[in-house]
C-alpha cells in the first residue's frame, strides 16, 4: 500500500549522512562567534595600547581595571542568565546601593563583624531577588515592569538607609575590592610568585578540563573539534592567562583579591549554565517557553530562581562596590544595570532570548572597560567617552546581527 | 528509567510484541480501547458516543472535517482533556488519563500539530527536554547524545547530526525530531496531530516512512489527518468522524478516496457521483 513512499530516493542510513562536512560546519558555528568577541578584545587592547603608548598594560593600570570592572563582570553573569531567559532586570544598580547601603550600616551603626555583614548583604541581595523573581514567575507580571518598579523602589530604600555617606568602614572589609592576595611565596626578581602559581594553576585546570571533555566525547564515540583548533586552543588561552599573570605578578600588591572572586564565579557559572539541567532549562525557556513548559520543565521555578540568582550576585556585587569606594553612597551604583546589559549584548546575547554565554558577557564587560581605561588615559572627556561606548554597543550588536543574517540565507 | 527504556522500545519490543501475537490463542486486548466517549463544552457536544479501538503493530487513521472532533478524541488520550461519559481501556484495563503526565505514565506519547521544539538547541537537548539522563548534579550529555543518535537511526532519519542547532533544520527533519522525541521514555502508543500538514512533498515522505518504522517497532500509533493521500498510503484502519460521532471504520487496503470522502462529509450518492465528476 505504500509502495509509492518506498521509492522515495534513498533514506541512507544515518551515519553516512553524518558526514565531514555537515561536522565541521555545525561544529564551528558554535565557537566562531565565541572567538570573534575574544579576537575584537584583543584588538581593542593591542589598539589602546599602542595609543597609549604601553600605559595600558602597566600592571598597576591592568589590576585597577579589574578592581574598577569587577562589579560589571559579576552583574553580568546574573544579567546573562535573565537575558537568555527572555527578562531583563533593569533593577540592579538600586539593588546595589540598597544592599551597599544595609551592609555598611550593619558594620557601622550594629557593630557587626564585616564577615556577618558580607552574609547579610548576600541573604539580602537573594531576598531582594525573590521578591522581584515571585512577581515574575508566579504572577506574570512582565520582568521589565518588575524590575522597573525595582529601580523605584531599591533606589528608595536605598536613600532611606544612606540618608548621608556612611564611610569609616573596616580596613578588612574593603581589602574585598582593593587588596591582593598576600605575596606569601616572595618574588622571583619584580614578579609576585603567589600570582605566577595562580596563574599556571588555572591554565593545567583548563586544559585539563579541556582534555578530560574531549576524551569523555571520545569514549562516547562523539565528533570532537580537529586537533588543531583544540591544540591552539588551549596554547591561546594558556598564552593570554600566563600573559596576564605575569603583568599581575609585577604590580603593586600582585593578584587581586577581586579578580580570584570573579574567576571562581565566572567558573562555576559557566559550569552551570554549560552542564547541568537546570542551565539546559534556562536556555530552553528562552528559546521556546510554551514548548518547554509543554516538555515538563518548570518555567515558574526556572523564573523565580534565576531572580534569585541575580539578586544574590547584585549582593555580591554591592559588598565589591562599597568596599571600594570604603563608603556606602545612595547614589552608587547609578548606571550599573545598564553596564552589564550592554556587557551581555556585546557578549552576543540575543535580545530575544535564548542565546549568550556567561564567556560572551565577561569578554563584553572587558570591552567595556578596556575602553573606559584607554579613553581615559588618553583623558578623553567623560561626555565623549560615553557616546563612544554607545557607538561600541550598537556596532558590537547590528554586526552580529548583520553575520547572523548572512549565515541564515548561505 | 529513561536509559533502559528507549533500548528497549527500540530493539526489544517488536520481536516480543510479535512473539505475542503468534502464540497467545485468543487475540490480545486492543493497546487501547475507548467506549463511548462523549463530550461537552458548554452547550457544544464535540463528542457523543464515540468509540476507538488501536491496536500494538497499527496504525488508525483519525479523519473527519474541521470540528468533527478528531483533536478532541486525540487530547483526551494525551490527557489535555477528561471525558464526560464514556470508558478507556489500556490493555483491558479501566483507566483514567487526568494529566499529560499519567499519559506519559501510560506509554502515551504524543506530538502536537503546533510543534513543541527549542530553536535555540540542539537536537539531543530537543529529545530530552525536561526528562534530562543526569549523573549525580550533572547532566549526562554523552548517555544523551548516544541515546538520541540511536533513536534517529531507528527512524532512518535524514538528521546530519545530533549536534545540529534545530534552527538550521528543515521543516521535515524537525517533524522527524518531534517524532523521535515521544520514542523517548519507551511509549505504546504514539498520537500524531496532523504531522504532515505544510510539509513538502518529500518531508511528507520522509515522515510517513517514520511513522510506518513505529508500526514496525510493534507500537500503536493514532495518525490524525487532514491528508487522504497520507492517511491511504500508511494507515491500517481508518476511524471516520462526523460532527462528534463515529461515522465508519474502513480498512485502508480496500478503501477508495471517494468512500472516505463521502463519509467524512456525508455526502449522498448523487454528490458523491457529482464530486467525481470534478475530479
Amino acid at each position: 500500500m505504500s509502495t509509492d513512499i518506498k521509492l522515495d530516493p534513498a533514506l541512507p542510513p544515518a551515519d553516512n549522512e553524518r558526514s565531514a562536512m555537515g561536522r565541521r560546519l555545525s561544529g564551528l558555528g558554535g565557537n566562531a562567534r565565541e572567538y570573534g568577541i575574544f579576537g575584537a578584545l584583543v584588538l581593542i587592547v593591542l589598539l589602546f595600547q599602542i595609543l597609549t603608548d604601553g600605559k595600558l598594560l602597566k600592571p598597576n593600570n591592568v589590576v585597577a581595571l579589574f578592581q574598577q570592572n569587577a562589579y560589571v563582570m559579576i552583574l553580568a553573569i546574573g544579567m546573562v542568565m535573565v537575558i537568555v531567559a527572555g527578562h531583563i532586570d533593569l533593577s540592579v544598580g538600586s539593588v546595589v546601593a540598597f544592599v551597599g547601603g544595609v551592609v555598611a550600616v550593619s558594620m557601622r551603626d550594629w557593630g557587626l563583624n564585616w564577615v556577618v555583614a558580607v552574609l547579610i548583604g548576600l541573604a539580602l541581595g537573594a531576598l531582594v531577588g525573590a521578591w522581584q523573581g515571585y512577581w515574575v514567575a508566579y504572577v506574570g507580571v512582565p520582568a521589565f515592569i518588575v524590575t522597573l518598579a525595582g529601580m523605584l523602589i531599591f533606589r528608595g530604600l536605598a536613600l532611606v538607609v544612606v540618608s548621608e555617606t556612611i564611610a569609616g568602614l573596616p580596613n578588612s572589609f574593603i581589602k574585598i575590592a582593593t587588596g591582593s592576595v598576600p605575596n606569601w611565596l616572595g618574588f622571583i626578581g619584580k614578579m609576585d610568585v603567589v600570582t605566577l602559581v595562580i596563574g599556571g594553576l588555572a591554565i593545567a585546570a583548563f586544559a585539563i578540563a579541556q582534555f578530560r571533555a574531549r576524551a569523555s566525547m571520545r569514549k562516547h564515540a562523539l565528533q570532537v573539534e580537529p586537533t588543531g583548533a583544540f591544540v591552539a586552543k588551549i596554547v591561546g588561552v594558556g598564552v593570554a592567562i600566563g600573559f596576564l599573570s605575569v603583568i599581575l605578578s609585577m604590580s603593586a600588591g600582585g593578584m587581586p583579591i577581586v579578580l580570584i572572586i570573579c574567576g571562581v564565579l565566572i567558573v562555576a557559572y559557566s559550569f552551570l549554565m554549560g552542564r547541568t539541567v537546570f542551565g539546559r532549562h534556562i536556555y530552553a525557556i528562552g528559546g521556546n517557553r510554551p514548548a518547554a513548559a509543554l516538555s515538563g520543565v518548570n518555567t515558574k521555578r526556572v523564573d523565580f530562581l534565576i531572580f534569585v540568582n541575580i539578586g544574590l550576585l547584585s549582593g555580591a556585587a554591592a559588598i565589591v562596590t562599597t568596599a571600594r569606594t570604603g563608603a556606602a553612597l545612595a547614589a552608587a551604583g547609578n548606571g550599573f544595570e545598564l553596564d552589564a546589559i550592554a556587557a551581555c549584548f556585546i557578549g552576543g546575547a540575543a535580545v530575544t532570548g535564548g542565546i549568550g554565554r556567561i564567556s560572551g558577557a565577561i569578554v563584553g564587560a572587558l570591552i567595556m572597560g578596556v575602553l573606559n581605561m584607554g579613553l581615559s588615559i588618553l583623558s578623553v572627556d567623560p561626555s565623549w567617552q560615553q557616546a563612544i561606548k554607545g557607538l561600541v554597543l550598537l556596532f558590537a550588536v547590528a554586526f552580529d546581527l548583520i553575520n547572523k543574517r548572512r549565515a541564515g540565507t548561505s | 528509567m529513561i536509559a533502559v527504556g528507549v533500548g528497549d522500545s527500540v530493539h526489544a519490543t517488536p520481536t516480543t510484541r510479535g512473539a505475542q501475537d503468534v502464540t497467545t490463542p485468543v487475540p490480545p486486548p486492543p493497546l487501547l480501547s475507548m467506549r463511548g466517549i462523549s463530550k461537552n463544552f458548554g452547550a457544544v457536544e464535540a463528542l457523543v458516543g464515540v468509540d476507538l479501538d488501536v491496536h500494538a503493530h497499527e496504525v488508525v487513521a483519525l479523519v473527519g472535517d474541521n470540528g468533527a472532533g478528531k483533536s478532541t478524541l486525540a487530547k483526551m488520550v494525551a490527557g489535555a482533556i477528561t471525558p464526560d461519559t464514556g470508558l478507556i481501556e489500556i490493555d483491558g484495563e479501566p483507566t483514567v488519563i487526568p494529566t499529560p503526565g499519567a499519559a506519559h505514565a501510560l506509554g502515551v506519547a504524543t506530538v502536537f500539530q503546533d510543534l513543541a521544539l527549542c530553536d535555540n538547541l540542539d537536537v539531543t537537548s530537543n529529545l530530552f527536554l525536561g526528562r534530562e539522563a543526569r549523573v549525580g548534579p550533572l547532566r549526562d550529555d554523552g548517555y544523551m547524545e548516544a541515546t538520541a543518535r540511536r533513536v534517529l537511526d531507528s527512524l532512518t532519519s535524514r538528521i546530519p547530526s545530533v549536534r545540529s542547532q534545530l534552527s538550521t533544520l528543515s521543516a521535515g527533519q524537525r517533524q522527524t525530531v518531534a517524532i523521535a522525541r515521544t520514542l523517548i521514555g519507551d511509549p505504546r502508543l504514539v498520537v500524531l496531530d496532523e504531522p504532515t500538514a505544510a510539509l513538502s512533498v518529500a518531508a511528507t515522505a520522509e515522515v510517513l516512512t517514520h511513522i510506518e518504522r513505529l508500526r514496525e517497532m510493534g507500537l500503536g500509533v493514532i495518525l490524525i489527518s487532514h491528508n487522504m493521500m497520507d492517511v491511504l498510503a500508511v494507515a491500517d484502519r481508518i476511524v471516520v468522524l462526523r460532527h462528534g460521532r463515529n461515522n465508519g471504520v474502513f480498512d485502508a487496503a480496500t478503501t477508495s478516496h471517494e468512500q472516505i470522502l463521502a463519509a467524512i462529509t456525508g455526502a449522498t450518492s448523487r454528490r458523491q457521483s457529482r464530486m467525481h465528476a470534478l475530479r
